[in-house]
């Protein structure tokens, strides 16, 4: 499953959104997801891709702006704690 | 001089969640107490074996799915459920067409005396018994004392003054009397004042137990546990819900042709500064000459009081004391229920729906009783309206009592509106 199937899959389950919104193109702000949903989806992103979401980069969270963005920050997120995982992923 | 109008009253209680409900329940004697289920109360999942303290509680009935979309009931501690379901009744009930009025001139007064507690107490689980090192995301956003007033100001657009007071036991009866005297000042033209509480949470109900405060069960009945005034009373019984209040500047209410329910005449605040839980019969006589000194009016005036009644062993022979001391020869008249008997103690929230409860009494003219009061304490010997209902009655001005650990006495009293 891709990063972006797992992430509607629980933008479903816990906010109710339909995937066929959740495109890579979509924006969060379209979506009712503010600055502050945004640390909610984080919440969940945490268990469910296993990650710690840094504490730091509050400015680079608040500046996604689409899915897609949301998408390639799990993954820079997956790649540095999880190196290995993230290599079976791509092939 | 402006004057203060009671236009709209939203209640949520053991009793039930609005006002007909409420006071209806209360005029019939009947008791919002009782054995606590579900996981408010329990220590998930561990079953309780004996009885204790800690089991007895006035529960609120609330479905919060059927009040709030899932999105922002993430972010509602129960405290603020209760409060914006308790404002949307008092807002409906005052009929306030929002199109019409000012929101810059509107404010929200609130009291809690823990404000989201069950939040603290979730949290406190998921560290130290789940192990966890996170909490849920919106924790601070949900246990601050000041969300529940934050989130009705957000309800409708109140840009007035939005301010929490958490004065223990008597925060409400403060956030009634600040607001009233901010709509005199002419500050304001109407505020949503009054209290919310959500305490019936495992780790809140034994804190409350450590103090020794709590009502033991009545084995026999448990819906009987809290005894105000009554030789055999054990203590008091927590309880959870809110009450509003919609005040209003009285020319206000009268050009737009609200309902009048009362007028809060008077509001006395006196502190004992002596204890931090150890009542004194001066403080809370004094805070009551003052009410009625604000209200202009005398202890014959006064037709029903609302005692503070906790049914704890000090309070309800220091609050008797306190009110012969005030009233004098006024003290074998004047009727004294606790309403407490019936939805418990809402703490934060009990001054409000307890001045609610004097409103409507007088309004209705029928005064609630003191359930449960079988075995009279020679100590307690005031006309406490023993068991059943009180009709028959007149009362031309009210008394509300709160009293609070930390020692801030607050009074309000509220006058008829053929009298006013």
């Amino acid at each position: 499953m891709t990063t972006l199937q797992t992430l509607q899959d629980l933008l479903k389950a816990n906010f109710d959104l339909e995937p066929e919104r959740l495109n890579p193109e979509a924006k969060l702000e379209e979506l009712d997801i503010d600055s502050l949903a945004v640390v909610e989806v984080l919440f969940v992103v945490e268990d469910q891709f296993k990650v710690t979401v840094p504490s730091e980069p509050l400015a680079r969270q608040a500046s996604l702006k689409t899915i897609g963005e949301l998408v390639a920050y799990i993954d820079r997120l997956v790649a540095e704690q999880h190196p290995v995982a993230a290599g079976e992923e791509r092939i | 001089m402006r004057r203060v109008a009671v236009t709209g009253i939203g209640v949520i209680s053991p009793l039930g969640n609005d006002v007909g409900e409420f006071f209806g329940g209360l005029v019939s004697g009947r008791s919002g107490i009782g054995r606590l289920t579900g996981t408010a109360a329990g220590r998930r999942g561990a079953q309780w074996t004996t009885p204790a303290p800690t089991h007895i509680g006035g529960a609120v009935t609330f479905d919060p799915s059927r009040h709030f979309a899932a999105p922002r009931l993430r972010m509602l501690d129960r405290v603020s459920q209760f409060a914006l379901a308790a404002a949307d009744q008092a807002v409906r009930a005052a009929r306030i067409a929002w199109a019409d009025v000012d929101r810059d001139r509107i404010g929200v007064f609130l009291g809690t005396g823990m404000g989201g507690a069950e939040t603290t107490d979730d949290g406190y689980y998921t560290l130290y018994a789940e192990r966890s090192e996170r909490t849920k995301p919106f924790s601070v956003l949900m246990a601050m004392t000041n969300a529940a007033a934050s989130w009705i100001g957000i309800e409708y657009g109140l840009t007035g003054p939005n301010l929490t007071f958490s004065t223990a036991c008597s925060s409400s009866a403060v956030a009634i009397g600040e607001a009233a005297q901010r709509i005199r000042s002419g500050e304001a033209d109407i505020m949503l004042a009054g209290g919310s509480e959500a305490p019936l949470s495992f780790g809140t109900l034994v804190a409350w137990d450590a103090l020794k405060t709590l009502a033991s069960e009545d084995v026999a009945d448990p819906s009987a546990s809290c005894k105000p005034f009554a030789k055999d009373r054990t203590g008091l019984v927590l309880a959870e819900g809110a009450a509003i209040l919609v005040l209003e500047e009285w020319q206000h209410a009268l050009t737009r042709g609200a309902h009048i329910h009362a007028e809060v005449a008077g509001y006395g605040l006196y502190t004992d500064a002596v204890h931090i839980t150890r009542p004194t019969v001066n403080g809370q006589a004094s805070a009551m000459q003052r009410a009625l000194s604000a209200a202009a009016l005398q202890p014959e005036d006064i037709g029903y009081i609302n005692a503070h009644g906790t049914a704890t062993l000090a309070n309800d022979v220091v609050e008797t004391c306190a009110i012969r001391q005030v009233f004098g020869k006024d003290a074998d008249r004047v009727p004294v229920s606790s309403t407490k008997s019936m939805h418990g103690h809402l703490l934060g929230a009990a001054g409000a729906i307890e001045f609610a409860a004097a409103v409507l009494a007088m309004e209705r003219r029928i005064l609630p009783p003191t359930i449960n009061l079988r075995i009279a304490d020679p100590e307690c010997d005031l006309d406490y309206v023993p068991g059943q209902a009180r009709t028959g009655v007149e009362p031309r001005a009210v008394m509300s009592n709160s009293f609070a650990f930390g020692g801030t006495n607050a009074v309000l009293i509220a006058r008829s509106v053929e009298r006013a």
